[in-house]
């Protein structure tokens, strides 16, 4: 029986962070376990296609990566002259880890990569190879550095947590909290760089958006009673449901006030919702950032249309908001709702009010477009100067550009 | 179990200095909290003290020796413990315990240690 070859890939990739989590555990190494992976899959894609996926492609491929390292480290002793008196070596085909031990495998591999020792971006690229599956010309291409870049990144990040003994464990409850802190913000900011991009000319880069969404359903499998792992899948969900109205036929940004709802994917609206719901309930007494920003995102969700929006509500949320993340980011964002709550001359009070984002280009910018509400437009247009000479993308000065183009509206 | 250099560095200060005085109740306490743990360590004379070699032109070439350390940082290289710990979460934990850490005066650097045995 033979098989598809896309068909083996995504078998393969489905499967790739777990068989790794678990010969990470087994060989206490993720470098050796990471080339012993990648053997088994080479193995598989080499054969899977002609002889058809295995009926259990994970009990497969986890006994053939276990081979593959055992080769490996007999050759590398070899090299070195010394025999290797490693346990695992002992036991080829051991029966395959039940789900549960996988789970934690799993589950440690996430706060290794994650871990507070490694750079942001050693954190992103070793999340991408190895919670998310992607090849190292994948990780370049997602991080948008050459492959030699990104394969140094990837064997630097490796070499650290090898000889620094960066522990392949889930943290104490103590340490958790924050530990789960850096973890959310690894992804967000995965998912940001594909919802938002920070450099480039595109308005949405899909591909990391789906990285970012795969990694957030993955932690919510593995902790799914933690408030912030639902509510940064809830985000994302939300955020991400306006993929087919966010740009337009010309590749430009269409603002949310103008985005054509019904092309909105009511399916991902109705999972966040819902896990909007479930952080909320989770978190009756201290509010967690990511749960309120995805329930405010929700509220966009749940608007038949802009003018229908909730604004009361939305301000109220970022009140809530607020109070455990008083970023200048979050105070922007209320700022917004304010103006379309109560007009724009709140809004641009509440913006300029603002301290300490002179140097942001987005704060500039939506003042240009607030002072265009109001009909000032020689201001606005020094403020829309302003945010082009401190930088703002590519994308978003073509939204400011058409906006402040348009009549004024209300 | 895995050893970790903690690399001291702080505000550079002569051991003359009254505020070297002042900061050492603090090394000792630490000295003795984390006696179990210490391999070893020592504390360096100012950075003033300090020359960095280089060879040009590879082994057995110009010894050419520079007056003064090797990073040009406010901070100074002052100081170091030798600590044996289960993995970097504990060391970056003992590290963390270092006045230098705490005080102000500067950070510690952990650096794991080679291991040729």
């Amino acid at each position: 029986m033979t098989a598809p070859v896309d068909a083996v890939e995504r078998a393969v990739r489905e499967e790739f962070p777990r068989i790794l989590a678990t010969l990470v555990r087994v060989t206490g190494d993720v470098g050796l376990a990471e080339d012993a992976v990648q053997d088994a899959v080479e193995r598989a894609l080499q054969t899977w296609p002609r002889d058809g996926v295995p009926d259990e492609p994970r009990a497969w491929l986890t006994t053939a990566a276990r081979r593959c390292a055992i080769d490996r480290a007999r050759r590398e002793s070899l090299r070195h002259g010394k025999e290797s008196q490693a346990v695992w070596l002992q036991d080829p085909d051991p029966a395959p880890p039940p789900e549960s031990v996988v789970r934690d495998d799993l589950l440690r591999l996430v706060f290794t990569c994650c871990h507070p020792t490694l750079s942001t971006e050693a954190q992103v690229a070793l999340s991408l190879r190895t919670l998310c599956g992607l090849t190292t010309a994948e990780v370049a291409r997602a991080l948008l550095v050459p492959e030699a870049t990104a394969s140094k990144r990837l064997t630097r990040a490796k070499q650290k947590i090898a000889d620094a003994h960066i522990p392949y464990r889930v943290p104490s409850d103590a340490e958790l909290p924050a530990r789960l802190r850096g973890v959310l913000a690894t992804v967000y900011l995965v998912f940001n760089e594909g919802y938002a991009p920070s450099s480039g000319d595109a308005v949405v880069r899909q591909d990391l958006v789906d990285e970012a969404v795969r990694l957030g359903r993955l932690l919510r499998d593995l902790m799914p009673d933690e408030p912030g792992v639902l509510g940064l899948l809830a985000l994302m969900l939300l955020l991400d449901c306006r993929r087919a109205a966010r740009t337009a036929p010309d590749g430009s940004a269409v603002r949310l006030a103008d985005q054509r709802r019904h092309a909105w994917n009511a399916r991902m609206a109705a999972e966040g919702v819902a896990l909007v719901a479930e952080g909320v309930r989770r978190t009756p007494t201290r509010p967690d950032p990511y749960v309120v920003q995805a329930a405010i995102a929700g509220c966009h969700a749940l608007a038949p249309s802009y003018e229908e929006t909730d604004w009361d509500a939305i301000v109220a949320w970022y009140d809530v908001l607020l109070t455990v993340d008083a970023s200048p980011a979050a105070r922007l964002g209320r700022a917004a709702a304010i103006a379309e709550r109560d007009g724009a001359e709140a809004g641009l009070a509440e913006v300029q009010a603002i301290d300490g984002l002179a140097h942001h280009a987005w704060w500039h910018g939506a003042q240009a477009e607030l002072l265009h509400r109001l009909g000032r437009d020689d201001e606005a247009a020094a403020e829309r100067t302003e945010a082009q000479r401190l930088g703002l993308g590519a994308a978003a000065l073509r939204s400011l550009d058409a906006s402040l183009a348009a009549p004024p509206r209300g | 179990m895995p050893q970790y250099a903690a690399l001291i560095w702080s505000t550079d200060i002569e051991p003359s200095d009254p505020a070297f005085e002042a900061m050492m109740p603090g090394y000792n306490a630490f000295g003795q909290e984390a006696a179990a743990v210490i391999r070893g360590g020592a504390a360096l004379y100012n950075n003033a003290t300090a020359t960095t070699v280089r060879v040009q032109g590879g082994k057995g070439g110009d010894v050419v020796t520079t007056d003064g350390p090797y990073a040009d940082t406010k901070e100074a290289l002052t100081g170091f413990y030798l600590i044996e710990a289960a993995d970097l979460d504990e060391a970056v934990v003992w590290a963390a315990k270092i006045p230098a850490a705490y005080d102000g005066s500067g950070c510690v650097e952990v650096r794991p240690i080679i291991d040729f045995g």
